[in-house]
């Protein structure tokens, strides 16, 4: 702690620790008022971050979802909510709207429980604990383009060894990239990342007190039982976390995109139909059609339908969520 | 486990035993089904193109093939590419890890009105969906003449990240008030209580932030995608695209060898950081 930069305030020579009194002269703001310009001056990077980076250019996709702008020709109009009746009355946006919500569904709870389950065994005092750990988290830890490129790997349908061991009990071969069993590869590509869901329930689950669980076997519950009105009350926060965070995840995935053949954004029109989520019809009208003012009017009806999904989740959830741990861990 | 509370009867004992094997069965064939993709896509990076055309599947290379990772590394620019996703993530890790951890301190150590305010945007914003974000604020950089330059990394890295921000103030709101208060005494400003004092004791926190960070920029796809030129963008994109013969056929075999050169490193990083990087990830999902 090496304080070598006294200010000139009359202080002079080494500070002795006597500690507690008031420093002369120096202050003619008070204390409060100094950390309170301290508290923003600390803050300003983020508060300015977060305005110039985040909320301009809301603000901005929100100016240009009522026009035609399409990033290069210089003839676009102001076409008020024409952007908004044309995008409610597109089947497509239905279509892709209702296959995100079934891919959020069923991904989300999928992860949420294989994550749940395998927290639970490797929580348990069994040998090589970290090593199943680690290895079973892994798959976490690979980018999206890597998860892309090694479920092309593994589902091709000449090179691809889900086809080979279907084949060896007898099964055709099958194009799981094509419709209609694209939609499962793209659900197995996210559960291989339960590991996150794992590692996040682990930590809660070492708080989970151990008398809790040993007063509960001496009244004769069973392991279910425990498990059930114990283990998961508890960690309602983490898995409440959790849900949320997978739905906003699952809603904006580019994993589509990366499984399919062409796997860039240029190819973006041609992805199986089972695989089209809103984000993908964002991007085809983005970047195959460049209509930014209608993709910018996408964007903002799933940031609104966003708002509502997490609202509701709170607004559902509140009465189950069990905030005990620490009072300081509630928000 | 369970086995100590009963009696010492055989029976139970060898409901236990039985009860462990079949726990290691499945964690082993679990295990297996979350790394065995791993070992395909290094297999099929062994193969020759022959093979990996072939109609019932080659489970093993005839030739092992390991100069397709040479083959995969000389193809495209891989090392100038990777030089551009490790430049990328060096500026945008340290940056966000530094801001991040100037934002924390404050939000952990200090006061003012607004601040629980503040403090809830800030955790509002990180479920707000950066894709959202990241088209309009592509044309906003494109009108100030700043695609295909790393300015946007170095803007995305001074702001701070919400999700490492809650991480530094977690651990500083940790730390003993006195290791402030005599500095305060001794007319020292905030800016070097954080610098001299904070800041060197929260080294496994700085640590775990710049691996984060690091992997979330190394794993990037559309943000590359969208703001760089072909020839500047990073590995990510690279790898996804550029895999293809003069006829504009794709090379399944190199790919895959390069993805695996491209998974590697974050791997490694992972293994090695696996501590820091673990209690990171761990401190949020317990907010």
């Amino acid at each position: 702690m090496t304080v070598d930069q006294i200010p000139a305030t009359g202080r002079t020579g080494p500070v002795e620790s006597t500690g507690r009194t008031a420093p002369p002269q120096r202050p003619r703001i008070s204390m409060t008022a100094r950390r309170h310009r301290a508290f923003y001056l600390f803050t300003s990077p983020w508060i300015i971050g977060f305005l110039l980076l985040t909320v301009v250019p809301m603000a901005y996709a929100l100016w240009l979802s009522f026009t035609t702008y399409d990033g290069i020709s210089p003839h676009w109009s102001y076409v008020g909510l024409g952007n908004y009746t044309e995008l409610f009355s597109d089947p497509q946006t239905w279509n892709s709207l209702g296959r995100t919500g079934l891919f959020a569904l069923t991904s989300v709870p999928l992860s949420i429980i294989a994550g749940l389950g395998l927290a639970v065994q490797v929580n348990r005092p069994i040998k090589a604990r970290g090593l199943f750990r680690t290895l079973l988290y892994l798959p976490a830890v690979v980018p999206p383009v890597g998860v892309g490129l090694t479920f092309k790997a593994l589902f091709d349908q000449n090179s691809g060894a889900a086809n080979g061991v279907i084949t060896l009990f007898g099964f055709d071969a099958l194009g799981w990239l094509a419709d209609p069993y694209a939609r499962y590869v793209l659900l197995m590509s996210v559960l291989w990342a339960a590991g996150n869901v794992m590692i996040i329930s682990l930590a809660g689950l070492q708080d989970v007190p151990r008398e809790l669980h040993e007063a509960a076997r001496i009244d004769g519950a069973s392991a279910w039982r425990t498990f059930r009105s114990i283990t998961v009350p508890l960690l309602s926060p983490v898995l409440l976390f959790q849900t949320v965070t997978g739905v906003i995840a699952s809603v904006q995935t580019i994993m589509p995109l990366l499984l399919s053949p062409d796997g860039t954004t240029a190819g973006v029109t041609a992805l199986p139909q089972s695989n089209y989520l809103y984000m993908m019809h964002v991007f085809s009208q983005y970047f195959a059609l460049g209509r930014y003012g209608y993709a910018s009017a996408l964007l903002w009806v799933l940031f609104v339908l966003i708002l509502i999904v997490t609202g509701l989740i709170f607004k559902f959830t509140s009465g189950v969520v069990f905030y005990n741990v620490d009072p300081e861990a509630k928000k | 486990m369970t086995a100590t509370s009963l009696p010492p009867n055989a029976a139970p004992r060898v409901r236990v035993r039985v009860n462990r094997l079949v726990l290691y069965t499945v964690l082993v064939a679990l295990t297996g089904l979350f790394i065995g993709p791993f070992g395909w896509l290094i297999l099929s990076g062994l193969k020759t193109p022959a093979e990996l055309a072939a109609s019932p599947v080659h489970w093993l290379p005839t030739q092992v093939q390991w100069h397709n990772f040479a083959d995969a590394f000389n193809l495209i620019d891989f090392l100038g590419y990777a030089r551009n996703s490790l430049i990328i993530a060096l500026i945008y890790a340290t940056l966000v890890t530094l801001s991040s951890a100037w934002v924390g301190f404050g939000f952990a150590r200090l006061d003012a009105p607004g601040k629980k305010t503040l403090f809830g945007i800030l955790i509002g914003s990180m479920m707000l969906p950066q894709m959202i974000t990241l088209l309009p604020t592509y044309l906003i950089f494109a009108k100030l003449g700043m695609v295909d330059t790393y300015w946007p990394w170095v803007f995305w890295g001074l702001a701070a990240a919400p999700y490492l921000v809650f991480l530094f103030r977690q651990f500083f709101a940790g730390l003993p008030r006195e290791l402030e208060e005599a500095a305060i005494v001794d007319g020292c400003g905030y800016g070097t209580i954080f610098w001299r004092i904070f800041l060197p004791q929260s080294w496994p926190v700085l640590s775990a932030s710049f691996v984060i960070a690091f992997t979330w920029s190394w794993g990037d796809y559309i943000a590359p995608q969208l703001l760089l030129s072909t020839d500047r963008s990073t590995l990510a994109v690279a790898v996804m695209s550029t895999y293809v013969t003069s006829a504009g056929t794709p090379v399944a075999n190199l790919q895959a060898a390069a993805s695996v050169m491209y998974v590697v490193p974050i791997l490694l990083i992972f293994l090695i950081a696996q501590r820091g990087f673990v209690a990171g990830m761990s401190t949020t999902g317990l907010k």
